[in-house]
């Protein structure tokens, strides 16, 4: 689903040139729950934003779903994105001046769904999410692990083939942050793709393979050993 | 000062805006001191009252009947004094041994005139500056032109025909209703008595002093049992009915008393003295105009000011935590207000000093930067404009949640969003009003300005004679000016193109009275300025008849005499000249209706004679020479050698091509026009910086919400849609609100013009896509470049 080969991302300032990304390459199939994990500034979110169509490449290649990106034009992936990818924030990004309904409803607005389509479709989800009783609320009346299924829901609305998740129990506690990977687990298992970032070995506990980076490289992967599956 | 330099544009123009505010006002104020100055210097303003009248035909005219002063003396223990005065200014030569000035504000009055107006007198005093029959009084500035530093009192001066002796030298004392350069008595007062029974011509001014002001409506009544005397039983008498069966039938004079401390702007007559009346309507115009534009700008500066405040919510919050009271808070930013504002002023005093003189042109006025009470209204403003500008802002930020600032959560404040967007809906509304207005007013200039005048005054000039010739003399000067090259035509006629007729009189026909314009003419002036006949025939050498009681009528004269056929029709005219009577006139001609006053009035009925007709209208006033294309300024030197050598020898040669002189009497509209098209840019300029700005922070503060949406998919097309839906709403909320305004005070306006234009929607339908083109090319110029900006910068760093 995805493949990436000597990837390479360069910031470059006026004066330094940082290498965010230095010839990685890694592979994430359909169906994987994949963890990147790694200290402050080592290029994980970098290759999120990536991985995600939000940033550039310097060099290499990046293939979702089959297609090269790099050298698309930016409304190619942007159409790309809005298909294909499901974004979780740690701080949620959710529009505080629209209310829950219309913040999940937006994915569907933009992929052109029609009006009795996208009503069905926000309702069937917060039902699935348990928020059906906050839709009319706006995101600062709930609390973090509310607004935290609400993004996930918006994420998960125009079915994406892949999760994008960055440090989604970041800003929770741990009861509403077990609750975010509890749901991530079970879109899991009900065959989603995701790939998340986070800096807690627990959370990636709940992932099939962790990818440990460093200063911009791959250090090493592992499989983890705790299935989900028979612990739920 | 460290914000002053960190925003630079928007503190520039910020600074711009106001300062054009307050420019704005400063010119208002100027305008308004100079117009109320009027009379306040006269401490008899409020004792002094002129008698105007309302007359059945022609509404309130300041003309009375020459023996009613002496009469009200009479039978007044309520009026002092009383002074009669000729109703403009005269021209004269004036002559003191062997120099000679031509003196343009000759005033002729009764002896009691300095009562009135008791100017400061430099030389001799009020009282004995006319106490001879002979006596001028002369203004300084006439003083020095005639006399240098020579003592005039005593010495004999000519003025015109008359001799006199300088009795006095006056100093005008301020902005004054009446400003004379002389004053001579000797001929008014024997006209007076020559008039002393005429209770039928209202040909003078009249003043009254009262002992109290309060007797006011008693005097009133007093005058009007004079009329109803005087005239009303006079005139009842002679056509055989009761006084009260003529009153109803005929009418009678109103008479009303008008101080002289409210003459200048509040007078129930147009141009009541020689110094005409001040144009209130325009001042008010002016002034409330000015007023909008300054709130515009304030308003541009709350609404940055709270905008930008958001952005130092942060500096707020942390000085509270570090101990700083409100008040000190308040205090701080108060103070960059005074600093700003402060800037504004000097600004705009610069601003004002550099288009003073264009501004004086255009209001025909000499007001300067100064005077004690200007400086003072000066403060005031700054005042004002600080506690407007400065307060709100500065008690909104003060107010900010220490709390909910430094946890990040400070930019939602609906409140303040609110107060933003609410006040940019105000600005909308007045761009709409200004650009509504400034269109119907360029509307009805062009359309009086396009309007068929009924003649043609091309390549015709207009030469006026200083001092009336005698109509026996007309054929001698035509044959002699017809003999100049380039001299294609010549007539003459006593009435001009743009002042109309000197005098009105009212006739009575079929049981109805008539006030005509006398238009008295040499034959072949219609021709010469191609004014139409609509029946009848004009006069004609060819008719003896013509000269005697052949007359020619406009069809608004027709119209009033209820006459479908008035060729061949008689009627009594009566004639106050110096072959008094009554003549029985008969029409042979009526004549397409022509503008004689300027097309913003009505035409009024005319009544159309040749010269030797009516001895009141006989005499030869200005002559009237078409002349050809080529080698213009030749055949009018040519015609001025002529003119000067053998016509008139005293006075310099004057001129004026009709079409200029008469598109004079509009001119003050078109400046209007052009004040307006001028201030409606400066408006939507201010305005639309407003909206710039707003839109700036606006957009700045929901930089995070359009990156969330660029990441969920949103296309820029449709991210520019968002952005910028709240702005045409605004803006359509606006524009709604101004219409009624708009269209009641325009209608207003419009409302001085005799032929106008009506409202059509047109004005309203390109004001609304002006401003909407307008406000989505600011708006959507700055979602664009916010759309273009990399979402990760919002995304992750809040």
């Amino acid at each position: 689903m995805i493949k990436i080969q000597n990837l390479s991302k360069v910031f470059r300032t006026e004066e330094v040139e940082t290498k965010a990304l230095n010839e990685i390459s890694l592979e994430v199939k359909q169906g994987e729950f994949v963890t990147i994990m790694g200290a402050s500034g080592c290029g994980k979110s970098t290759l999120l934003n990536i991985i995600g169509l939000l940033d550039d490449v310097t060099s290499g290649s990046y293939q979702l779903l089959g297609n090269e990106i790099r050298g698309l034009k930016e409304s190619e992936k942007s159409k790309i994105r809005k298909q294909n990818i499901g974004f979780v924030f740690q701080n949620f990004n959710l529009i505080d001046e629209l209310s829950v309904y219309d913040n999940i409803e937006l994915p569907l607005i933009y992929n052109n769904v029609s009006a009795s389509e996208r009503k069905k479709k926000v309702e069937a989800m917060a039902e699935r999410l348990a928020i059906s009783h906050r839709l009319r609320h706006f995101p600062q009346q709930l609390s973090g692990g509310q607004q935290q299924r609400v993004a996930v829901a918006r994420a998960l609305i125009n079915d994406p083939k892949i999760i994008l998740a960055d440090e989604p129990t970041g800003n929770l506690d741990s009861k509403n942050g077990n609750e975010v990977m509890e749901l991530l687990t079970d879109l899991h298992a009900n065959g989603a793709t995701i790939l998340m970032v986070t800096h807690s070995d627990y959370d990636a506990s709940f992932s099939q393979k962790t990818i440990l980076m460093k200063d911009g490289i791959v250090l090493s992967e592992k499989l983890n050993s705790r299935n989900v599956n028979v612990l739920a | 000062m460290y914000q002053i330099r960190k925003n630079k544009l928007f503190t520039v123009l910020n600074i711009l805006g106001l300062s054009i505010g307050i420019a704005g006002l400063v010119f208002s104020i100027l305008y308004w001191n100079d117009e109320q100055s009027y009379n306040a210097w006269n401490p008899e303003n409020e004792n002094v009252f002129q008698v105007v009248n309302d007359q059945p035909r022609s509404g309130f005219l300041a003309y009375n009947v020459m023996p009613l002063g002496a009469r009200l003396k009479e039978v007044s223990p309520e009026v002092e004094e009383y002074c009669n005065f000729y109703p403009a200014y005269s021209g004269a030569l004036v002559e003191y041994a062997d120099k000679k000035e031509l003196v343009s504000k000759v005033l002729k009055s009764e002896g009691s005139f300095f009562s009135f107006f008791p100017f400061e007198f430099i030389r001799s005093n009020a009282k004995t500056a006319l106490k001879e029959k002979n006596n001028a009084a002369i203004s300084e500035e006439t003083a020095r032109k005639l006399f240098d530093d020579e003592d005039p009192i005593g010495k004999s001066i000519k003025v015109g025909e008359t001799n006199c002796v300088v009795g006095g030298v006056y100093r005008i004392s301020g902005k004054s209703s009446v400003e004379p350069a002389i004053v001579i008595r000797e001929e008014f007062e024997e006209n007076i008595k020559k008039n002393a029974e005429n209770w039928g011509s209202h040909t003078a001014f009249l003043v009254v002093k009262l002992k109290n002001p309060a007797n006011k409506e008693t005097v009133e009544k007093q005058i009007h049992q004079i009329y109803v005397d005087k005239q009303a039983t006079k005139e009842a008498k002679e056509k055989g009915i009761s006084t009260e069966a003529y009153i109803k039938n005929y009418g009678l004079d109103i008479p009303y008393l008008e101080q002289l401390k409210t003459a200048r702007l509040h007078s129930k007559v147009n141009n009541g003295y020689q110094e005409g009346s001040g144009n209130y309507q325009f001042l008010l115009i002016m002034l409330g105009l000015s007023v909008l534009i300054l709130v515009l700008s304030i308003v541009n500066y709350i609404n940055l000011a709270t905008a930008n405040a958001i952005k130092r919510a942060k500096e707020v919050g942390v000085r509270k935590i570090i101990g700083a009271a409100k008040r000190q808070i308040v205090g701080q930013f108060l103070f960059e207000t005074v600093i700003t504002t402060s800037f504004s002023i000097l600004f705009a005093l610069v601003i004002v000093e550099l288009l003073l003189p264009y501004y004086n042109e255009f209001l025909s006025k000499n007001m300067i930067l100064s005077s004690g009470q200007f400086y003072i209204q000066l403060i005031a403003v700054f005042l004002l404009t600080v506690i407007a500008a400065g307060v709100f802002p500065a008690l909104y930020i003060a107010n900010f949640d220490v709390l909910k600032v430094l946890k990040g959560n400070y930019s939602r404040s609906k409140r303040g969003t609110w107060l933003r967007n609410g006040m940019l809906i105000f600005q909308f509304a007045i761009a709409s009003f200004f650009i509504i207005g400034s269109y119907i007013v360029y509307q009805q200039v062009n359309f009086m300005m396009d309007k068929d005048l009924g003649f043609n005054g091309n390549q015709v000039i207009d030469i006026p004679f200083n001092e009336a010739k005698n109509p026996a003399d007309y054929e001698m000067i035509r044959n002699e000016l017809l003999r100049i090259k380039g001299v294609e035509e010549v007539s003459s006629g006593n009435f001009s193109f743009g002042g109309g007729g000197y005098f009105t009189t009212v006739f009575g026909y079929k049981g109805k009275d008539i006030e005509v314009e006398n238009m008295s003419m040499e034959f072949g002036l219609f021709d010469l300025m191609g004014i139409q006949m609509a029946e009848g025939r004009k006069l004609s050498e060819k008719f003896a008849s013509d000269t005697i009681n052949s007359v020619i009528i406009n069809k608004t004269t027709a119209a009033l005499m209820g006459e479908k056929d008035p060729i061949g029709k008689e009627f009594d005219f009566r004639d106050d000249g110096d072959k008094p009577g009554i003549r029985r006139l008969k029409v042979v001609g009526v004549v397409e209706d022509f503008n004689s006053y300027g097309p913003q009035r009505e035409i009024p009925p005319m009544l159309f004679y040749h010269l030797k007709t009516v001895s009141e209208s006989s005499y030869l006033s200005r002559i009237y020479v078409k002349i050809s294309p080529e080698n213009m300024e030749q055949t009018i030197s040519d015609i001025e050698k002529f003119w000067s050598t053998k016509l008139d020898t005293r006075y310099p040669f004057r001129y004026d091509f009709v079409d200029k002189s008469f598109a004079r009497t509009y001119q003050g509209y078109i400046s209007q026009r052009n004040l307006f098209s001028l201030l409606n840019f400066v408006v939507i300029l201010i305005a639309l910086f407003g909206l710039f700005a707003l839109a700036s922070y606006s957009i700045q503060n929901r930089m995070k919400e359009i990156a969330i949406r660029k990441v969920l998919g949103a296309e820029t097309k449709t991210l520019l849609a968002t952005l910028s839906k709240q702005y045409v709403v605004f803006c359509i909320i606006g524009f709604v609100i101004a219409l009624v305004p708009a269209y009641l005070l325009l209608n207003k306006w419009l409302e001085n013009f005799a032929y106008r234009i009506d409202i059509s929607p047109i004005p309203f339908i390109t004001g609304l896509f002006f401003l909407m083109a307008l406000t989505l090319a600011v708006v959507i110029s700055k979602a664009y470049q916010a759309t273009r900006v990399n979402v990760l910068n919002y995304l992750k760093y809040e």
